[in-house]
């Protein structure tokens, strides 16, 4: 991008417009029909969106098919509070609090999410929700819902409940 | 060094043939907000349906047309670039119940249930409208 800024100090427009030309013939050689994009500077939104691959067999689930334009119509919301409503109190704490128990949950159920952790807020109780894959046994699975119920009820004061389904393996999650 | 002293409390026999008269509202309204709509109209559903379970008069239900826009526009970019910005906008969706001639009993039994029963995201705010008699003090022209 900034090369046509550096060359065009040095050499005229129409030299600058071959190099470029050269250069990127080079990669579409090479990357087998891929090459830069070297323009102005565009900041295309790439927030939340996964490009598709070549073949079209990258595995996506339904959330990560959709891109965040489409969130109030053909997706939800990952939690569920009324902190970003008008007159809705404590936004900040209840995001940090969010976060918090994202990446707890991740931590514990390691690699066993298979899709994204919801969290609803009630009254007083925070509900978790999510789908987990049957990696472990069930014995295993009913301890880590009860130690992440209590211990995240300790730190964040207030009754934790985990309502969890689970999948037999990550293929089924697959849009 | 304190002792612990008990007190008996006696009720006087009086006090209990006292009736505690059941407050009684002339309207009940109801304001519920959310960021999605059909939330708000299934909810709606529930709210009207258990107060024809409990016989309470349903006056007027609507909504507005279009929410209520929260909208910022920010910098793309963590560094310069003033002229590309990105737009974020909130909506508030909104949705008024009203119930008519209630008595206090009823209002808080439908009101304990309804709120028991709240969507997680959804915001209620209950306004309630007193019926009383004159005070004795103020007496109408003759």
């Amino acid at each position: 991008i900034l090369y046509e800024n550096i060359l065009s100090s040095c050499f005229s427009e129409y030299a600058v417009a071959w190099w470029l030309y050269c250069w990127q013939a080079s990669f579409r050689i090479a990357n087998g029909g891929r090459c830069l994009h070297t323009s102005a500077c565009c900041h295309k939104v790439q927030a939340g969106r996964y490009r598709p691959s070549p073949r079209g067999d990258r595995p996506l689930t339904y959330e990560m098919a959709n891109p965040p334009h489409y969130i109030a119509s053909r997706k939800s919301w990952n939690s569920w509070n009324t902190t970003s409503l008008e007159g809705g109190l404590r936004p900040a704490d209840t995001a940090i609090e969010d976060i918090f128990i994202r990446r707890f949950m991740t931590g514990t159920w390691h690699s066993l999410f298979v899709s994204e952790v919801i969290i609803k807020r009630q009254h007083n109780i925070i509900r978790i929700a999510g789908i987990v894959r049957q990696a472990v046994s069930a014995r295993k699975m009913y301890f880590l819902i009860g130690y992440c119920e209590e211990l995240l009820s300790y730190w964040l004061q207030c009754p934790v409940k985990l309502e969890l389904q689970s999948v037999a393996e990550k293929e089924d999650v697959v849009f | 060094m304190k002792t612990a002293s008990t007190c008996l409390v006696v009720h006087d026999a009086d006090m209990l043939q006292v009736e505690e008269k059941d407050e009684l509202y002339r309207m009940l309204e109801l304001e519920a907000k959310g960021h999605d709509a059909a939330v708000l109209k299934s909810y709606e559903w529930f709210v009207t349906t258990a107060a024809r379970e409990f016989d309470i008069k349903i006056g007027k239900c609507w909504a507005l047309r279009k929410p209520v826009f929260n909208r910022m526009t920010l910098l793309k970019s963590v560094h310069i670039y003033k002229k590309h910005r990105v737009q974020y906008e909130i909506r508030t969706h909104y949705r008024f119940m009203q119930f008519h001639q209630l008595t206090g009993s009823t209002a808080d039994t439908f009101l304990e249930y309804v709120q028991r029963n709240l969507p997680e995201g959804i915001g209620l705010k209950v306004t309630r409208v007193l019926a009383r008699s004159l005070p004795s003090h103020l007496v109408p022209p003759s």
